[in-house]
């Protein structure tokens, strides 16, 4: 146990304590955690400030918007319903296909509109929000898998999580669906997580159930040296939410989209901790080196500081 | 890390060890001054000295004084009570210190009327060998008249030969005047009623220019029964005051002596009665050390103990008995998150059914909780089917939770485990929300992380309960309330605890052991 406390200790790795009490509390305004909770807020700040989101089908306000359900999912093929309060992936119902009347999830499951309607219910009951308020279900486009990354996705889209400080990408990671996470790209729904150099745009190592992996365990490939596409734009746009929100420290989640490239998908002002493990990078020393140093203005210039420095 | 956290630790280490050092110098306080006891059910001794006085009436106005004792150094004296019948009572300050006076316009047959004190001897208190007192003047010789002078002058001569300082001259001449064939002693012996003996003890001393006086009390033991006070002899050598048996001239004062009275006087004085007579009683009462306190603080009301929960009404202060647990419930429930880092359903749920184990014992109460929880969760499965909406879905599961548990009244009643009655203590609005929140889990994160939380929320419900119930917390959060600002303290210093947790230390166990 001390050992590896110890060894923590010299990986400067930082815990949940110290990024609470350190980072978060320290460098991210109560006033903008609404910005980032509701991710319809997040939409359209982003649409406003010209950042490339998942175009949104309709939102869900009332019991009584689902009796119009249908007509907002007539002529989708595929499309994914969220709570716009959720967290860690929770109440995300992907549909990516139609058979007859009956909507499939990716894992093959069909569902009739009344179910899809009855999950929208527990949504606006706010089963899934934060803090148990009623909420909204927002239906949106589900983006579909780049052609690099669909040997590594099981029945899903991967997406890319950038740890973001004062506007400087920090560490980032790739999330990986399995047969695990549904579908889904959360870690600790069963996703794999992969580090990418911010440097290089180049994966380094998986971790699944915070466990060490070097192959996708649906699949079996290789999971280092994918080469990211749009390596340089995603880490400017995960450096524009700085400006975007006002978050010291936050996790913008990316999905690359094989038609219309990165888009942001939400962002977090918590952003979890298994992204040290994926890179086998402790936090604090960056993030204390960042305290201690003057940053551009420039998300641009922010980027190839990023780039030189977390090579 | 250390530059931009230890600027804004300063002030919370101060203010940890401002409320810290507050708290600590409050119940100091208490236990030093009002003798509140750290420990829980210490029984200690009260001793109840009766005064009984008996008198028969004169068919005319009667009047009692009765000199009642000052305060002693280590004595505290908790209580006090007067039996009066149908005598008018007044207390008075006299010379000597207080006195009670009963009076009655007119007086006829037997009367017996009592004054008990309770008094609670400090550490020590039982076996002074120095009583404190005021310094006298050197006392003047005193005009004996003959044939007394001569045999006092002689008696002084051969004790003084024999000693070496006041306490062993008095020594040896008391024990000369124990030796009843020494024809000097006869003659002096022969000079008083031997009631009068310890006063000519002091008389003889001031022949040798030695301060003394008479002192009289009473011996707390159980056997001081139905006696006179005891009269003794206090000798001064120029420092401090020393008791001497003025019969057998042994040094000391009387075993486990509480003194009533300084001087030779009468502590009764009457008038318009016959056969005055006092006897005292002493017996040992013993309480609680806490019921103690109790009693202690009725008398001193001074302003801070008006502050103490024993002001409170009996079922108020049951009430506070269990409320003042509750933050110790939640320094638990913080430290098991944050620096240990335990997962469980709701943040004080723990806490609350901790508080539920405590009246139906561990056992009881986890069998319980997990049967109710389950059957619960079984219903909630089968209601999930008819996709009720949250709020509805949750009035529903209220009332399968209140059933189940009358059901499991009901049964154990019929099978006889009385604990089974406990079920009704359980909070069933968290046993509700539990069952939801788990069934949530379940749904969204798997069996798994389930069973990790049910795990951590029963871990930090045990832990809780061991606090809570433990005699010597209970004890203290009572009688010390004050203790809650180092309850504040610590919480305020793991509000911003930066370490690891020890499920991190888990959870990055393998950390970068790939790279050397």
């Amino acid at each position: 146990m001390f050992r590896t406390w110890w060894n923590l200790r010299k990986q400067k790795v930082l815990g949940i304590n110290a990024r609470n009490h350190l980072y978060v509390m320290q460098y991210n305004p109560r006033s903008a955690y609404p910005l980032v909770d509701d991710k319809l807020k997040t939409k359209q700040l982003a649409l406003m400030a010209n950042i490339a989101v998942p175009e949104l089908f309709g939102v869900m306000r009332t019991p009584h918007d689902l009796v119009a359900l249908d007509k907002v999912l007539e002529g989708r093929r595929d499309f994914v319903i969220k709570p716009a309060h959720g967290s860690g992936g929770e109440g995300v119902l992907v549909i990516d296909g139609t058979r007859r009347d009956l909507y499939v999830k990716p894992d093959g499951r069909a569902l009739s509109l009344d179910e899809i309607r009855y999950h929208c219910t527990n949504i606006l009951s706010g089963i899934y929000s934060l803090a148990g308020h009623t909420d909204q279900a927002m239906i949106e486009y589900r983006a579909k898998v780049d052609s690099v990354l669909g040997p590594v996705s099981y029945r899903g889209v991967p997406d890319v999580r950038i740890l973001v400080f004062k506007g400087v990408p920090v560490l980032a990671m790739i999330r990986l669906p399995t047969r695990d996470s549904d579908g889904k790209a959360n870690l600790h729904q069963g996703a794999v997580g992969v580090g990418v150099s911010i440097g290089s745009g180049l994966t380094t190592h998986g971790v699944w159930h915070n466990q060490v992996v070097s192959e996708h365990p649906d699949f079996g490939t290789h999971l280092h040296e994918i080469n990211i596409p749009h390596w340089e734009n995603m880490l400017l746009l995960g450096a524009r939410c700085f400006e975007l929100t006002g978050l010291g420290y936050m996790g913008v989640d990316i999905v690359l989209d094989a038609e219309l490239g990165p888009l942001i998908l939400e962002i977090n002002a918590r952003p979890g901790l298994a992204i040290q493990i994926a890179n086998q990078q402790g936090l604090h020393g960056r993030l204390n080196y960042l305290e201690n140093t003057g940053i551009p203005d420039n998300a641009e210039e922010r980027v190839a500081l990023s780039r030189k420095l977390f090579f | 890390m250390a530059r931009s956290s230890s600027r804004g630790k300063l002030p919370l280490v101060t203010l940890v060890a401002i409320l810290c050092a507050l708290s600590l110098l409050i119940v100091w306080f208490k236990v030093d001054y009002l003798h509140l006891p750290l420990k829980p059910q210490e029984n200690s001794e009260l001793w109840t000295i009766e005064a009984r006085i008996e008198f028969s009436g004169r068919r005319g106005p009667a009047s009692i004084g009765f000199q009642l004792p000052n305060e002693v150094s280590l004595f505290t004296r908790v209580d006090e009570s007067f039996v009066s019948r149908s005598f008018g009572l007044t207390l008075n300050s006299i010379p000597e210190g207080r006195e009670a006076r009963w009076t009655l316009r007119r007086s006829e047959g037997d009367h017996a009327l009592f004054y008990r004190l309770k008094v609670y001897p400090q550490e020590g208190a039982l076996e002074q060998t120095f009583l404190p007192g005021d310094s006298p003047e050197f006392p003047e010789i005193p005009p004996y008249p003959e044939p007394l002078a001569s045999a006092i002058a002689d008696l002084l001569n051969e004790a003084r030969e024999e000693s070496a300082d006041i306490f062993s001259f008095a020594a040896q001449l008391l024990s000369r005047l124990a030796n009843r064939n020494d024809e000097n002693v006869k003659v002096i012996r022969d000079a008083r009623p031997s009631n009068e003996w310890p006063q000519l003890v002091t008389e003889i001393l001031a022949g040798a220019r030695i301060p003394s006086r008479v002192i009289q009390g009473v011996s707390l033991q159980d056997d001081f029964i139905d006696r006179p006070l005891l009269s003794w002899v206090e000798v001064y050598n120029g420092q401090r005051w020393r008791g001497f048996d003025p019969n057998s001239g042994q040094m000391g004062y009387p075993p486990k002596f509480y003194p009533w009275t300084r001087g030779a006087h009468k502590v009764l004085t009457a008038s318009g009665v016959r056969n005055l007579q006092v006897s005292y009683s002493v017996s040992r009462v013993s309480v609680s050390q806490e019921l103690l306190a109790q009693q202690l603080e009725e008398r001193l009301s001074t302003g801070l103990m008006n502050f103490t929960l024993y002001s409170l009404p009996i079922p108020t202060q049951e009430v506070y008995k269990v409320l003042l647990l509750v933050p110790l419930g939640a320094l638990v429930v913080a430290f098991m998150r944050v620096v240990v880092g335990l997962p469980t359903f709701g943040t004080f749920t723990p806490i609350l059914i901790a508080l539920a184990f405590r009246e139906t014992q561990l056992g009881w109460g986890l069998l319980l909780f997990l049967v109710i929880v389950i059957i619960g969760w079984g219903v909630r499965s089968l209601l999930e089917n008819l996709r009720l909406l949250l709020v509805p879905r949750l009035a529903c599961m209220l009332l399968v939770v209140i059933g189940l548990m009358l059901a499991l009244s009901l049964l154990s009643q019929r099978l006889g485990f009385v604990q089974g009655l406990s079920i009704a203590l359980f909070p069933m609005v968290i046993l509700t929300m539990t069952i939801e929140r788990m069934a949530i889990v379940w749904e969204e994160l798997g069996a798994g992380e389930t069973f990790k939380q049910t795990i951590g929320t029963l871990l930090v419900a045990i832990s809780g309960y061991y606090v809570m119930n433990h005699q010597l917390m209970v004890h203290l959060l009572f009688n010390f309330p004050e203790l809650l600002l180092v309850i504040l303290a610590i919480c305020l210093a793991l509000g911003s605890y930066t370490g690891y947790r020890v499920s991190e230390l888990l959870r990055f166990k393998d950390f970068n052991r790939m790279k050397p």
